[in-house]
């Protein structure tokens, strides 16, 4: 005899089911954008994605310094796991910086999750999960850098290219809008940017023969203010770098998947631009391929292109621009300062993107010749069908997507140099929407490779000093007040150096390689450095010697004992 | 490459060449579009297979769709399913029926399944797979391209 079905009744969120609060302070309703236009002046905040709009990446915080860090223990640990079958199953990596605004930390990690915690205790307070489609487009795994706050609000770019807008206090959607096109391989990592009263975003694709552009929404309703492509149209400004009766400009790539910087007096927008596609074929798009491989100068009011320069004009090796600039005055010239993945700095002056000197930051480059001007000589590159080149660097760069950062207490620069080569055999192949668009097989070395963090000063480009590692180093910087320098390893030490010597002076082994941004703040006077760590990514291409590490994914608070 | 003929079907089932049914080798279902655009489907879980039926749901667009989850196995399991803010949990004690309420964007597909033991890994493995075009608006000013044929 048949009975009735039990009532399962309606499915439950999941945190439900957890020790989730399911509400936070509102610490961000006052937080607007003339707050985030000085958020030095809150060294207990980490505001914006690089601590403050000029992308330095520098804390004026002290309490850790050089004499006590060597103190510094673990406060608490966040992990966040991996449930189910989600894109890039085996790619995923924590690559985020983390914000914090009073006490209460924002930060998201892979397919699509962002996580509200107290910043003291490291507790949830909220969870939002953006359901990701299993097969989107990703070159370099799953992956998000961060996220931007305002006005009682969280926002988040999510692998399927939405800006997505929460409350602050709850994690509830407040507005979404799609601003790319997954069936056109284009997809989202990037950390939003607040300014004024628009949230700012970029898209990834550059792999798959997208055509880069930054939007901009309305931070209040998501109303779209403008759309900047960074590959003119025929006719448009550029567009001469392109062959005239060809179809390459549509697919040429130069997307903008890292977060911009911004100068509020000169109103810029300064981006970064990502290779051109096909990214080792250079022969179906001759030309400059403007604006790939470029700093790019933004009106941030009308998205219009004001200036540039273009580091690899006809880039052959997949050396991205899209790295930070970070600014900075000295001696009275407002400089820009660039590590780019081919292997050279560039200081800038910022008002009309010249070169100011140009300086190599690695030990081996072959692939071409730069001048002090930044004027390009190639030497090295895949130019036959079927013959493999090696060149340095590889198509990982000198110094990838992670950040420098800039002292203004020792007025230095520094980076994360990855010493590393690549063999590209050129293979032509045909464009079809959403299939990977490379024009190479590409083998990258996994021996005979090297890496440190150095500090270069931007008066003359000269290397002051080098803390020397046998791997690339392929995380973010941290600059404090304490006279330091934060940075991870690939092998999962996370390290504080003296920012005058390079002297090693701490590390703590957090079980899973850095890929990411640490970040530095303080609650009720006390200050934490906090890390993500969690292997991943795009590792066959950074680091295939470090492939098969363990994924991991904690988020790490340090700080001094009680 | 072997000469040996391979009856799919016992891919298709519990303990056939596999332990398990293979994922993604179940049937496939659509999802039902109401006249005010309301999207319907329902998923059962058969006795002994350790199946969701449709194993794949196809629904036409993004938004939200509304699943009734059958039991008719004589043993326990659940549903753990994306959705837009949340993950969403609907345990399912035999011979029970229950519903989730899913925002889901299109295009593209989502898996989803029963994280009890290895419901997962037996064939409690599920897909919804979702169809349409992003808007007009999101996509790329420029010509046509040509998408893959095969």
């Amino acid at each position: 005899m048949a009975t009735e079905y039990v009532d399962a009744g309606k499915a439950l969120p999941y945190t439900a089911l957890s020790a989730v609060v399911g509400k936070a302070p509102p610490v961000t309703s006052g937080l607007t954008s003339d707050r985030i236009l000085n958020a030095r002046d809150e060294p207990q905040n980490w505001l914006t994605y690089y601590g403050a709009y000029n992308g330095q990446r520098y804390s004026p915080l002290d309490q850790i310094n050089k004499s006590n860090v060597g103190k510094l223990v673990p406060q608490w640990v966040f992990q966040a796991g991996s449930m189910g079958l989600h894109s890039g199953a085996s790619t995923y990596a924590w690559e985020a910086s983390p914000l914090i605004v009073d006490g209460v930390m924002f930060v998201s990690g892979w397919d699509g999750q962002l996580w509200a915690l107290d910043a003291a205790k490291g507790n949830e307070l909220w969870r939002y999960k953006h359901a990701s489609p299993f097969d989107v487009s990703l070159c370099c795994g799953n992956v998000n850098r961060g996220v931007a706050v305002a006005e009682g609000k969280v926002f988040m770019t999510t692998l399927n290219a939405h800006i997505i807008a929460l409350d602050a206090e709850t994690g509830k959607k407040v507005w979404d809008q799609p601003y790319g096109d997954v069936r056109a391989g284009e997809s989202a990592t990037v950390a939003p940017l607040i300014v004024k009263d628009m949230v700012i975003v970029g898209s990834s694709g550059g792999e798959f023969g997208s055509r880069g552009h930054t939007d901009a929404f309305k931070l209040e309703t998501g109303e779209r203010v403008w759309r900047c492509y960074m590959i003119p149209k025929p006719g448009e400004p550029g567009s001469e770098t392109w062959p005239d009766d060809g179809e390459a400009w549509q697919r040429g790539g130069a997307n903008c998947w890292v977060t911009p910087t911004y100068d509020p007096d000169l109103n810029l927008l300064y981006y970064g631009t990502g290779n051109p596609c096909p990214d080792f074929d250079g022969g179906v798009r001759p030309g400059d391929n403007l604006f790939t491989d470029s700093g790019v100068a933004v009106d941030a009011d009308t998205g219009e292109i004001k200036s540039h320069f273009q580091y690899t004009p006809h880039d052959l090796w997949d050396y991205d621009s899209t790295m930070e600039h970070l600014l900075f005055d000295l001696d009275g010239q407002k400089m820009a300062a660039h590590f780019d993945k081919n292997g050279f700095l560039y200081i800038l002056d910022r008002t009309d993107m010249s070169a100011i000197r140009v300086v190599p930051f690695v030990d081996r480059i072959d692939w071409g010749e730069v001048d002090e001007k930044g004027n390009v000589t190639p030497l090295v590159f895949p130019d036959a069908e079927g013959d493999p080149v090696h060149f340095w660097p590889g198509p990982a760069g000198a110094k990838e997507w992670t950040h420098a950062c800039y002292s203004p207490q020792t007025e230095l620069l520094y980076c994360p140099v990855q010493d590393i080569g690549a063999t590209a055999t050129r293979r032509r192949r045909e464009f079809v929407e959403s299939i990977p668009y490379w024009g190479a097989g590409v083998a990258v070395d996994a021996d005979d490779i090297a890496g440190n963090i150095s500090a270069y000063d931007p008066r003359t480009g000269a290397e002051r000093w080098r803390w020397r590692r046998d791997l690339p180093m392929c995380s973010s910087l941290l600059a404090t007040g304490g006279g330091l320098v934060f940075g991870g390893e690939p092998t999962g030490e996370f390290n504080a150096l003296d920012a005058e010597t390079g002297d090693h002076l701490w590390a703590f082994q957090c079980g899973s390689g850095h890929h990411s941004s640490p970040a530095t703040y303080s609650v009720d006077g006390k200050q934490y450095v906090v890390a993500p760590s969690g292997w991943g990514g795009w590792a066959e291409g950074f680091l295939p010697k470090m492939l098969g590490s363990s994924h991991g994914s904690a988020l790490f608070a340090f700080a001094l004992p009680d | 490459m072997s000469d040996t003929a391979v009856d799919v079907s016992s891919l298709n089932r519990q303990n056939g060449i596999a332990l398990g049914r293979v994922l993604g080798s179940g049937t496939v279902g659509h999802a039902e579009e109401g006249p005010d655009g309301k999207m319907t489907g329902t998923i059962r879980i058969p006795e002994d297979e350790l199946v969701y039926e449709p194993g794949i749901l196809i629904v036409p667009h993004g938004g939200t769709i509304e699943l009734t989850l059958i039991n008719d196995d004589k043993n326990t399991h659940c549903a753990v399913l994306p959705s837009n803010g949340d993950t969403q949990f609907l345990w399912l004690v035999n011979h029970s029926k229950g519903t989730a309420t899913l925002e889901l964007d299109g295009p593209g597909y989502y898996w989803y399944g029963s994280t009890t033991g290895n419901d997962e890994g037996r064939g409690l493995t599920g897909a919804i797979v979702v169809g349409g075009d992003v808007p007009a608006e999101a996509r790329l000013d420029r010509p046509p391209q040509p998408r893959p044929t095969k």
